[in-house]
């Protein structure tokens, strides 16, 4: 059986975990084609203009799996992995999002509604054996060694490695040993959720280019999630979306214990919790005396505009940083 | 302590009821361009077009002194729970000594409800508050009972304007209300007001009905949407808001298991579609257009601010789900730079086409009948059905496939 994994939304994230958990179910995984402007605006066409730039590119991709003739398109539905943290709505109504806008469109949906952040709870899952005609015990099985999977993964984020350079790690024969991670003076702190860092499409290759430009780029993924759960207090109202308030703990660990001297956050045009996120960050560490920039993209950017501000803010920090030494 | 709210639709009982706690209440005014603007300024960008109003309506409540800020809250995934963290930061950026007290639902939380409860109760004893509660309830609800009464009877009014004015002047009876029997006397009067503005006379089959969904703010605060309800009363057409004050308060507050009110039913008319809630009230206006479709309504008018989370998610869905239950549905998406101008030309154009689907289809029930007739007709006269139905037919507009059944 053929499943589709639409390369889009989390799927950086989580496709260590789905394509092994599908694979030892005995599926082929078909993910689709890495963003591309045809892609691209064939989901432009059929979303609703209004909706935020990633669920338009997550609909090009769910139009791509179908023209490669997939059985299934994997399109969960996430609602919590944390107690008291949610998605944002659009993911919660994401599968009748796309069932809607794309007739014909079959997908294969779980709701993750779980308290860990690998998802793999077998309550979440469970519903799949049956549609995918496996014995519980052999899904349990086969979920348990995706887990394991997910969480070498992880690891090797935590150790330095971006996404991408995981799953190579993970599925494509390369080792630890064969990425340098690079060791500049200037470290800049990249907030931005999965799909805004690694869609080369959205972000046009921001990590590389930054390191072109002789920076060292975190992203919230590369911290150690225990790290990020130390700085949450009790006092502020809680950011009640997961990602976005991981994003919020990220900054927070960046500027008091990392000690990076910029911060650039990059969201998609009319991302709701990016809203609310960037002005807490802004006011909360307007004092941090941390440079901070808003990139924000949408279907219209062009490469150079982003490669213009990314370049005239490295090259503040690094003549600030020049100055500072000078004295 | 100087107590405010935020505008939103009738305020008359917020007022009521601050003023009963001893509150001096600083009565906000209704939006206005400016008070956008004022908003508009001191938000971030991208946030959802209610938080900027309501913004304006802080800053415009801080300026005459306002130190106390009573609004409702959730924490849900829509952006609304967050408001007041926000609206707070931004206030003390801007250098005004003024609070922000929100009530999250009292299931979640009961221990921070009730200090906040605390703050605002300003020292009244806890049975005095309950038999308030009572009091402001009950003139809410009847306050929203006359709302929706004048929604439909205002379609019919024979002078433009009469029921608009007698609003206003019930109102102002309201306001001046001080005990539950008052009020109840007051809303018989009310309702002989009504009865007395002068209306046409219209049949059953002529009504045109449009059905108003979404998100809270903007479909219950008139100067937000521009009026879209007296708009189309004004084109002749029934409207019926599926939000007010006092049913969102029974929502909240009766458990979800019951079936009464009724938007727990709607609630669950949606499951096919929208299995769970994202967060607002997108499931429940799904249903609500559902139960629309269900209840012969001619339309429905879809208001949402601009990028509105859960509302986004109905806006995806509405072009499929108005395909399948064959009823028009138009979506509005609000914000700073709408004018008034552009929504009347779409209501217009709206109201049109809802006015020429609703008669349609009464000429084709009509043939519908006719063709029952000639059938019966025909299979009394057996050969000569032919003759029979060419002479029944009468109307170019019966549809031909129908008679040849």
């Amino acid at each position: 059986m053929k499943i589709g994994i639409p390369r889009a939304l989390l799927f950086q994230f989580y496709y260590p975990l789905w394509r092994s958990l599908f694979e030892r179910l005995g599926c082929e995984v078909v993910v689709s084609d890495a963003s591309t402007k045809n892609l691209v605006q064939k989901g432009i066409a059929v979303t609703v203009p209004e909706i935020c730039f990633p669920i338009k590119i997550y609909n090009g991709h769910v139009i791509n799996l179908m023209e490669k003739g997939v059985d299934y398109i994997f399109c969960p539905r996430f609602v919590h992995i944390e107690k008291g943290y949610w998605f944002c709505p659009k993911y919660i109504g994401l599968p009748e999002l796309v069932w809607k806008t794309i007739p014909g469109a079959k997908l294969l949906t779980i709701d993750i509604d779980c308290c860990r952040e690998d998802t793999a709870d077998i309550k979440c899952y469970l519903s799949l054996a049956k549609k995918l005609g496996v014995s519980n015990h052999d899904f349990k099985a086969a979920l348990k060694g995706a887990a394991e999977d997910f969480e070498k993964f992880r690891s090797l984020c935590i150790r330095g490695l971006t996404l991408d350079e995981a799953a190579e790690v993970m599925f494509e024969g390369k080792k630890f040993e064969d990425f340098d991670i690079p060791k500049f003076e200037t470290t800049i702190g990249l907030l931005g959720y999965i799909y805004n860092v690694y869609d080369p499409f959205i972000s046009m290759n921001i990590i590389k280019k930054l390191r072109e430009l002789d920076v060292n780029v975190i992203t919230f993924d590369m911290i150690d999630p225990n790290d990020l759960l130390r700085h949450r207090s009790e006092e502020t109202r809680r950011i009640f979306w997961t990602f976005p308030d991981k994003l919020y703990q990220a900054a927070t660990v960046m500027i008091k214990d990392m000690n990076v001297q910029g911060l650039i956050h990059i969201t998609a045009f009319g991302c709701g919790p990016d809203s609310i996120v960037g002005k807490e960050i802004e006011h909360d560490y307007a004092d941090s005396g941390v440079p901070f920039m808003t990139l924000r993209i949408d279907e219209h950017t062009g490469e150079s505009h982003l490669q213009t501000r990314i370049e005239a803010f490295t090259d503040m920090i690094k003549r600030k940083i020049r100055k500072v030494n000078e004295r | 302590m100087k107590a405010s709210f935020p505008h939103m639709g009738c305020v008359t009982g917020y007022k009521k009821l601050l003023e009963k706690l001893g509150h001096e209440v600083i009565m906000p005014d209704p939006p206005s361009q400016k008070t956008m603007e004022l908003g508009v300024k001191y938000s971030p960008e991208f946030i959802c077009f209610p938080f900027k109003v309501m913004m304006g309506t802080y800053i415009e409540c801080a300026q005459k002194g306002a130190e106390l800020i009573v609004s409702s809250g959730g924490a849900g995934p829509c952006r609304a729970g967050m408001y007041p963290d926000v609206h707070q930061k931004v206030l003390q950026e801007l250098g005004y000594n003024t609070r922000v007290v929100v009530f999250d639902s009292l299931f979640q939380d009961f221990h921070a409800f009730y200090e906040k409860v605390k703050i605002v109760k300003n020292g009244t004893p806890n049975y005095k508050l309950l038999g308030l509660a009572k009091f402001c309830y009950n003139l809410i609800k009847k306050m929203d009972k006359l709302e929706k009464r004048m929604k439909i009877m205002r379609a019919y009014e024979i002078n433009q304007g009469d029921f608009s004015n007698a609003w206003k002047d019930i109102v102002k009876m309201f306001e001046k209300c001080e005990t539950t029997r008052e009020v109840n006397r007051t809303y018989k009067k009310a309702l002989e007001i009504f009865d007395a503005v002068p209306c046409r006379k219209v049949e059953e089959s002529q009504r045109i009905r449009v059905g108003i969904v979404g998100e809270i703010y903007v479909i219950m605060e008139p100067t937000v949407n521009k009026n879209v309800e007296e708009i189309l009363n004004n084109l002749g057409v029934e409207v019926e808001n599926v939000q007010y004050i006092s049913d969102w308060v029974e929502h909240n507050i009766v458990p979800q298991w019951l079936p009464f009110p009724k938007s727990h039913r709607v609630f669950r008319m949606s499951d096919k579609v929208a299995p769970l809630n994202c967060g607002g009230h997108d499931k429940e206006n799904m249903g609500w257009v559902y139960d629309f479709a269900k209840r012969g309504f001619d339309g429905v008018v879809h208001l949402m601010p601009f990028a509105c989370l859960p509302e986004l998610v109905n806006l995806g869905k509405f072009p499929a789900i108005s395909k399948e239950l064959n009823m028009p549905i138009m979506s509005l998406s609000l914000d700073e730079q709408m004018g008034e101008a552009h929504v009347k030309t779409r209501l217009e154009a709206f109201t049109d086409l809802i006015k020429s689907k609703h008669f349609a289809k009464q000429r084709s029930t009509i043939g519908d009948a006719i063709g029952l007739k000639a059938q019966s007709a025909a299979r009394k006269v057996g050969s000569k059905a032919q003759e029979v139905k060419d002479n029944l037919a009468p109307a170019p507009h019966t549809p031909a496939k129908q008679l040849t059944k």
